[in-house]
């Protein structure tokens, strides 16, 4: 089976984008993408999470072709709710390696701020059970809520350890030109921010942001940043009968096969984006990954530095929903190569897409 | 005719209570002379997630639990308010599916203002004393209306009372019934209306009183008691004063009243009042007691029932069900603004 | 979101009011929300009604809220677990969220749940309460 390149990736800066429609925001980027691959594609991926109840439109991918003038191109929509990105990418990555395709191109596109802030709760809501989740009430915040103050309770952290999540990404989301709040935060505006759902407060979300990413994938290529694996995994329990509320079980298995297939060990990585919508899922997700040990992640903060979401994660580049597991994946392959971002000391960075509260995980390996 | 008579009953009251005197600041009225009129010290407030509904399936799911018989075996089910959250579509096939009844049961909401819900209680009694059905069930349940800043706001409360009526089990037996009823206009609410209207002390003489008095003077005229043979009397209570005066025209010691007394706490939960008196007199009441029940609703009707109790109360007041008086005791105060938005008197979007 | 669809309200109607929950007839694993086939690979799964009391296990306080709960907030959420050892996410009410604790006593109420509007219908489901009241 031939290797999967990344030939040539855009990003569109994330943020609040009244003035465009979605196709045209995701056409723009993926225009972007193209002419950085200097690639013809013979398909594409779409991944948006919410383009029918925000944008109201579907067949989203035609609409794109459409603006581009693009005819003939076979065109696929994933929904994997906010993990939508990180499943394109691996159903683009599977053609390629079937050499049923030799050049695809993934865009994630969402936007969000098309619909008011208790709207945008409400459609959030629906990556939850829709009968026995979102019918009473619950959005993924009040779930992200619970796990935090299970684990906080756990580990014996205060909650000030977990708002230096909020501080460590605002560090790192000054060094990515792309991100939504591009400035360093205090601790104690973390601290000091209202409470959205105890012990969760403002600093622990991640803002709902517009945005578009696109990456073109070829087989053909001989250099440059490489996929080298690519595992998908899905926790099938009702949130109320998880046997623990510590770990996020679809990327744990996610993760496993990522770095069995890429034949690498989460020691070897360089710089991994996780899926930080609400803080306590990023500390989550940098121990189900393997990158510290469980209920490490808070204290390995107060220690130092992690080289995990230098892009500055949901809360600092923005929550694209969908989207944002193309986002990552670009992000990741920048980082390793030093375009946009600081090159990191490494061969090796990981992706971690989710969509859910731990329901989908999609976990990518990237290597030069 | 073979026995038949009170087999459970469950009633239920919102945690929520507003003072007299909170609703008096509001209006600009003399909170002292306010009790010293209706004898309502504070009343009950549904919360803003509950309804006519939600406390009728509570007091009813207290009555199947301390019953302890199998839901299905329930033939009938009544809804007697005039708190309907639908103009058209019934409560009681709410509570068919609520409380896990059969879907062949015979099913109606009741409305005759206070009285609709023992007039369920009539419907049942007759299928069950039929054989037509096992059990039946109604229930009184409302979130009363009343004007802000007129004098009904200071009683109008939430409550519900459900009685479950049968040949097997019976804690409270039937020996006699009796209704007053005339075309008697004290109190009304036209279709669409928001809040009632009535008479003022219109509502009194020629309605509570005549009717009440009426009814139970007639029971005990045409089935030959006297005052002396009851242990218990409970009567509708639209405010502290009515029942004391009722029972002293009717020549009954206030003693014999006093204990089924709940709306100097909770106010006038409407079709729940004298069922909810009657619930609470249940709770204490021993073998052997006899209990004069006179519920009324404007418009105007009253019935009366006397029921003697049997051995097996004893054992259903330990069913582990909430009694009325713990429920007079649990309680968290609102204030005014609190008050509106739980009673949804505050103009939304929607 | 306005206009909730009838159909979804009336078929969940038996696990919305009274708990119905799915139990395998083999092995005895009870799924709620209800499943179509139990994990250890049975089909044959029977209606069964969770109890109605239980504990809290642990619970949040929700302020940022969908459409349908402006005017409610901030909810109560809680994980329960019954006293037949099955879990249940529900709203909490009649309750001070700052005296609960996990391990209060928890009972089943029936509540409404959604509004739909001033002319649409009213939807109803099970809530938590603390018993005997905080």
């Amino acid at each position: 089976m031939k290797d999967v390149f990344i030939a040539g990736a855009a990003l569109y800066q994330a943020g609040r984008h009244y003035g465009k429609n979605i196709d045209d925001m995701a056409a723009e980027v993926l225009d972007k993408a193209l002419t950085d691959a200097k690639a013809d594609i013979d398909a594409l991926f779409v991944a948006s999470s919410t383009t029918e109840l925000a944008n109201k439109q579907q067949l989203l991918g035609a609409y794109i072709l459409e603006s581009l003038g693009l005819d003939k191109i076979p065109v696929y929509r994933v929904e994997n709710g906010d993990g939508s990105g990180g499943a394109a990418v691996a159903l683009a990555y599977h053609a390629l390696r079937s050499e049923e395709h030799n050049c695809v191109a993934v865009v994630g596109v969402d936007k969000p701020n098309d619909v008011l802030s208790n709207q945008q709760q409400d459609i959030y809501a629906t990556t939850l059970d829709t009968y026995f989740e979102r019918y009473f009430g619950f959005t993924p915040l009040s779930y992200a809520a619970l796990m935090a103050k299970m684990y906080l309770k756990k580990y014996e952290y205060k909650y000030e350890d977990l708002a230096r999540w909020a501080v460590l990404m605002h560090s790192h989301g000054v060094g990515n030109p792309y991100a939504y709040f591009r400035r360093q935060v205090k601790l104690e505006d973390a601290v000091n921010s209202e409470l959205v759902s105890e012990p969760l407060r403002l600093y622990d979300v991640g803002p709902l942001a517009d945005g578009a990413a696109a990456v073109v994938l070829c087989n053909d290529k001989k250099e440059g940043p490489r996929i080298l694996s690519i595992a998908t995994s899905t926790n099938a329990m009702a949130f109320s009968s998880r046997p623990e509320y510590d770990v996020l079980y679809s990327l744990n298995e996610a993760a496993r096969r990522a770095f069995e297939k890429a034949k690498i060990t989460p020691r070897d990585i360089a710089t991994a984006e996780v899926h930080d919508s609400f803080s306590i899922f990023g500390v989550l997700a940098v121990e189900s990954l393997g990158l510290v040990k469980r209920g490490g992640a808070l204290a390995a903060i107060k220690d130092g530095d992690l080289p995990v979401n230098l892009s500055g994660g949901f809360k600092s580049r923005g929550n694209i929903l969908g989207a944002t597991g193309v986002y990552q994946i670009v992000e990741v392959a920048w980082q390793l190569t030093g375009r946009e971002f600081k090159r990191v000391d490494g061969n090796y960075g990981v992706v971690h897409s989710m969509g859910g509260v731990d329901k989908i995980s999609t976990v990518v390996v990237v290597g030069i | 005719m073979s026995r038949v008579g009170i087999v459970s009953w469950g009633a239920y009251i919102p945690k929520y209570r507003i003072r007299t005197e909170e609703v008096a600041r509001i209006w600009g009225d003399d909170p002292i002379r306010i009790v010293d009129v209706y004898l309502v010290d504070e009343k009950s407030v549904e919360g803003f997630d509950e309804d006519a509904v939600t406390i009728a399936v509570e007091a009813a799911r207290r009555a199947i639990r301390r019953a302890g018989i199998d839901p299905r075996r329930i033939g009938a089910v009544y809804a007697g308010t005039e708190s309907k959250p639908y103009a058209v579509k019934p409560i009681s096939s709410i509570l068919v599916d609520a409380l896990g009844l059969s879907n062949n049961v015979f099913a109606v909401d009741m409305e005759f203002a206070c009285k609709a819900g023992s007039e369920g209680l009539v419907a049942a009694i007759g299928l069950v004393e039929s054989g037509r059905v096992e059990y039946g069930m109604t229930v009184g349940t409302d979130t009363s209306q009343g004007e802000p800043g007129e004098h009904l706001e200071y009683s109008a409360s939430s409550g519900g009372a459900a009685l479950i009526v049968g040949k097997d089990g019976i804690v409270a037996e039937l020996e006699a019934m009796y209704s007053f009823v005339s075309d008697t206009p004290d109190f009304w609410r036209r279709e669409g209306s928001p809040y009632p209207m009535h008479g003022e002390g219109f509502t009194g003489e020629p309605a509570y009183f005549r009717h009440i008095v009426g009814a139970a003077r007639g029971l005990m005229e045409k089935y030959g008691y006297k005052p002396s043979d009851f242990t218990y009397v409970v009567f509708h209570q639209p405010n502290g004063r009515f029942p004391v005066r009722a029972a002293s025209m009717l020549n009954i010691p206030i003693e014999k009243v006093k204990p089924g007394i709940v709306v100097t706490h909770i106010g006038n939960t409407y079709n729940a009042s004298a069922l909810m008196g009657f619930a609470k007199v249940l709770d204490a009441a021993r073998p052997g007691d006899k209990i004069l029940l006179v519920p009324f609703g404007s418009g105007a009707g009253s019935n009366a029932f006397v029921f003697t109790v049997t051995d097996l109360i004893t054992e259903r007041q330990k069913a582990g069900v909430p009694t009325v008086e713990e429920m007079l005791r649990d309680k968290i105060y609102v204030d005014y603004a609190q008050y509106l938005k739980m009673r949804k008197m505050i103009k939304l979007f929607e | 979101m306005r206009h909730e669809s009838v159909p979804i309200y009336w078929r969940n109607i038996p696990h919305y009011y009274r708990l119905v929950a799915r139990r395998c007839k083999k092995c005895g694993a009870v799924y709620f929300p209800p499943v179509v086939r139990c994990r250890c690979g049975s089909r044959e799964l029977e209606n069964v009604e969770l109890p109605h009391e239980g504990r809290l296990i642990e619970y949040t306080v929700l302020h940022q809220v969908g459409t349908d709960f402006l005017k409610q907030k901030p909810l109560i959420i809680g994980l329960v677990e019954l006293s037949n050892g099955v879990r249940v996410t529900g709203q909490i009410v009649d309750a001070q969220p700052d005296k609960l604790t996990p391990g209060t006593k928890m009972e089943v109420v029936f509540r409404r749940v959604i509004v739909d509007g001033r002319h649409g219908l009213v939807m109803y489901g099970y809530k938590f309460r603390p018993v005997g009241g905080i």
